[in-house]
């Protein structure tokens, strides 16, 4: 997802720039203009969410925390690269990969549990993504 | 410095060229559709004169606008010939007259087509979903429903021409081709990793079905990417995904929750019961509902690539279309459904 500041700005723009010249009614063209300006504002106000950050954080050091406990394997867990996300990609892939030498009870006990965290993942990304509650 | 052409001025020019024996060409009711995410689409009516008679025929104009969605995987030709092949079939189509690759002519490659008479309610709307369902309620454009899709799977596709599109290998191969043409859009757009994406394609590829037949396949098969008149479908639109494939493909995209949001109705339209028993009778295929499911999922996967790829055309400032933005928002609500549909 783009930055909230980034979304806003594009907003911006394209109320000021587009739809307000392209309104040929007074009232609701002066409206679109002053949404702009409001979202000038609104924008500044505005900071981005760090709880999902640490949040997913957490789900992700618990995964590979009992990842290791899990597979005896541990090359399918070796990092590649500093970026947790990236990294959780590498292990989906080689866990299916090896899954013939990993046995099926493992393969089942590791995905299962890979599955756990992502379903938090998603949670996370669903603050903001997801339908608001009515 | 004399002011630039007009996109109108430009298309009226280019018919000219086309009808030379048409005399005081005009074209009225000119109107760039605000539809559609890839194309530009101008539709129009053009008037002359030709052997003393006046003429009137509308016509729909769509254009390659270089950066809109799904570039990457679809080509306006292969569309033109498609529809070129489905005229004399019993498909409901457009007819389809000029092809055009010269970027010197409108900016980018187009062709002109028929413009089918009818309308085309919106799915997503409160407005159009009320239509499609007051429609499933006479009952006929259910019916024609049905049939417009299995039009399309009796056809003998290679009889028709369109062999060109390329048909799979026996067994799992379809259904790996598949993942693998959105895959490579996902690693086109992706610009930063998604674990859960990740998991649902090494899923897609551990457990693809076989093809039991192959057929002529839509790709898109639902209501808004189709014309609709005296409710009966006048023209199947929208051929961008087509390929040589499991017919079980379409189904599934009709069953799928992606495409009725809020309706019981598949499709909006059609109840699911009588879908699967009238298209089954229609083609004599049986519909398997785990290859069904498997297909939906993988729908699933691909509105994620379509989104991503949406998105990251947004945030690499080549659109300024905020339709594309707001499909960043889509990316984990879609990915929800197939994690749901996984059992996670």
């Amino acid at each position: 997802m783009l930055s909230a500041q980034r979304f806003l700005d594009e907003v911006i723009a394209a109320l000021r720039n587009v739809i307000a010249p392209a309104i040929s009614d007074p009232y609701p063209k002066a409206q679109a203009y002053m949404a702009a300006v409001i979202l000038e504002f609104v924008s500044r106000q505005v900071e981005e969410r760090s709880d999902i950050a640490t949040a997913k954080e957490q789900a992700l050091s618990a995964l590979f925390a009992d990842l290791s406990r899990l597979l005896d394997r541990k090359e399918v867990l070796q990092p590649n690269g500093d970026e947790r996300e990236a990294r959780l990609c590498q292990v989906i892939e080689r866990l299916y990969a090896e899954r013939n030498r990993l046995g099926e009870e493992v393969f089942t006990a590791a995905n299962r549990r890979v599955r756990q965290a992502l379903r938090q993942l998603l949670d996370e990304d669903l603050k903001v993504a997801g339908k608001r509650e009515e | 410095m004399p002011a630039e052409q007009s996109v109108q001025d430009k298309v009226r020019a280019y018919l000219q060229g086309k009808l030379p024996a048409a005399r005081n060409l005009t074209l009225s009711d000119f109107v760039q559709t605000a539809g559609g995410w890839s194309h530009e689409i101008y539709v129009f009516y053009a008037n002359w004169q030709e052997d003393s008679r006046n003429v009137t025929r509308g016509l729909c104009l769509r254009k390659d606008p270089g950066v809109g969605l799904l570039r990457e995987i679809s080509s306006l030709k292969e569309q033109y010939r498609v529809l070129q092949a489905l005229e004399p079939t019993p498909a409901p189509t457009a007819k389809v007259y000029w092809y055009e690759e010269d970027p010197a002519l409108l900016g980018g490659p187009f062709f002109v087509m028929e413009k089918v008479e009818g309308e085309v309610p919106n799915p997503w709307s409160r407005a159009g979903k009320q239509a499609y369902a007051e429609a499933a309620r006479r009952g006929t454009l259910s019916r024609s429903f049905v049939e417009a899709l299995a039009s399309l799977h009796n056809l003998d596709w290679r009889a028709a021409g369109l062999d060109f599109l390329g048909a799979p290998g026996p067994g799992k191969d379809f259904a790996l081709r598949e993942v693998a043409k959105w895959e490579s859009l996902i690693q086109q757009s992706l610009r930063k990793p998604e674990p859960v994406l990740m998991e649902v394609l090494m899923w897609l590829k551990a457990n693809a079905p076989e093809a039991k037949r192959l057929a002529f396949v839509h790709g898109a098969y639902r209501t808004g990417n189709l014309i609709i008149k005296n409710d009966a479908i006048a023209a199947i639109i929208d051929w961008e995904l087509q390929v040589i494939g499991d017919p079980l493909y379409d189904v599934a995209y009709v069953l799928s929750d992606l495409n009725r949001e809020g309706s019981p109705l598949l499709s909006c339209v059609v109840e699911r019961e009588f879908f699967l028993d009238y298209y089954q009778q229609l083609t004599g295929l049986t519909v398997d509902l785990d290859v069904c499911r498997y297909y939906e999922i993988l729908y699933m996967m691909r509105s994620t690539a379509f989104w991503l790829s949406a998105s990251g055309l947004f945030a690499e400032g080549k659109n300024k279309d905020l339709r594309l933005a707001r499909t960043a928002y889509s990316v984990p609500v879609v990915l929800d459904m197939a994690a749901k549909a996984l059992g996670f």
